[in-house]
């Protein structure tokens, strides 16, 4: 879990991480929350039926792991402003995902003090599978 | 895939830009915990009343992105026809931007209207051509009538 951030504190190419566990269990708990039941992210052989190794994560719950670290980020005091994201490649099941954001501006606009991310997940072999953008405001000191 | 060459039909160009039919979504404290427990939150505002209220919130808070579910009821399904019929039968999830305005509560009723801000079909090395459908929902608070959320989606067709 990353901790809340002061504006002040964050420095342009700063990273902040979590890493986040992709088993079956956690799958079907989003399957629940969000009403995808497709077979896909939780039935072995309807993957494989479908030329896939194995269940792969749902594309929307990694959205999801990148607006929860900003929002850790942000903490009671800031406000994500937007994140967006591009679904460009599978991410197999069971797997660890380390979601990061990356800040890319720090700058202060309408009276707010906002910091710009870089953003997504990646898998073991580095690969960046679910990039995007998004924008903070921070608290300030 | 299809087949031959396509192009946008008449049907398709009239349907940029019109709203849906409006869904909706409640937001309940069970929605909210399961949300918040699949991503993984550990905020005791999105579990806990009280922990919420002591931070000044007047009930459980929605995490970020969260929305609600669509009220599922089978005997009351929409007779509305989509606008176009697609020549592509696969469909991809292509992306997702949110746009988070104001907090989101358990006991909010949202209304959401989708509308389709655009419509390509575009070369695709893979699959010969591909239909790209960008889309925004906007999501209002039936309470107070303030829009709490602005998403756009971007759909791929094959």
């Amino acid at each position: 879990m990353a901790d809340a951030q002061y504006w002040d504190d964050v420095s342009e190419g700063q990273e902040f991480t979590n890493v986040e566990a992709s088993d079956s269990q956690r799958l079907v708990v989003w399957a629940a929350a969000s009403g995808d039941f497709y077979q896909i992210h939780y039935d072995d052989n309807f993957a494989k039926g479908n030329r896939l190794p194995d269940i792969i994560v749902h594309g929307a719950l990694k959205g999801m792991w990148i607006g929860k670290l900003l929002d850790e980020i942000a903490g009671e005091d800031g406000w994500i402003k937007q994140w967006d994201v591009s679904y460009r490649s599978m991410d197999i099941a069971r797997e660890d995902v380390t979601v990061f954001a990356k800040a890319t501006k720090k700058y202060e606009a309408n009276g707010e003090a906002l910091v710009d991310f870089e953003v997504g997940t990646r898998k073991a072999d580095g690969s960046v599978t679910t990039p995007g953008t998004a924008t903070v405001r921070l608290a300030k000191k | 895939m299809a087949d031959e060459v396509m192009e946008l039909t008449p049907e398709m160009k009239a349907a940029i830009g019109k709203g849906g039919e409006p869904t909706t979504y409640e937001v309940t404290t069970l929605g909210i915990r399961t949300f918040a427990r699949a991503v993984g939150y550990k905020n005791p505002i999105y579990f806990d009343d009280e922990e919420a209220k002591k931070k000044g919130h007047p009930a459980l808070v929605a995490p970020p992105g969260y929305f609600g579910m669509p009220v599922f009821n089978p005997f009351k399904q929409s007779n509305r026809r989509p606008d176009f019929e697609s020549p592509f039968k696969r469909n991809l999830n292509g992306g997702t931007a949110v746009e988070p305005l104001e907090r989101v509560y358990a006991g909010d009723i949202l209304e959401a209207v989708t509308t389709l801000t655009n419509l390509e079909i575009v070369p695709s090395r893979a699959y010969g051509q591909m239909m790209i459908r960008t889309s925004e929902t906007v999501y209002t608070r039936k309470s107070d009538g303030k829009v709490v959320a602005k998403t756009r989606g971007t759909g791929l067709s094959y």
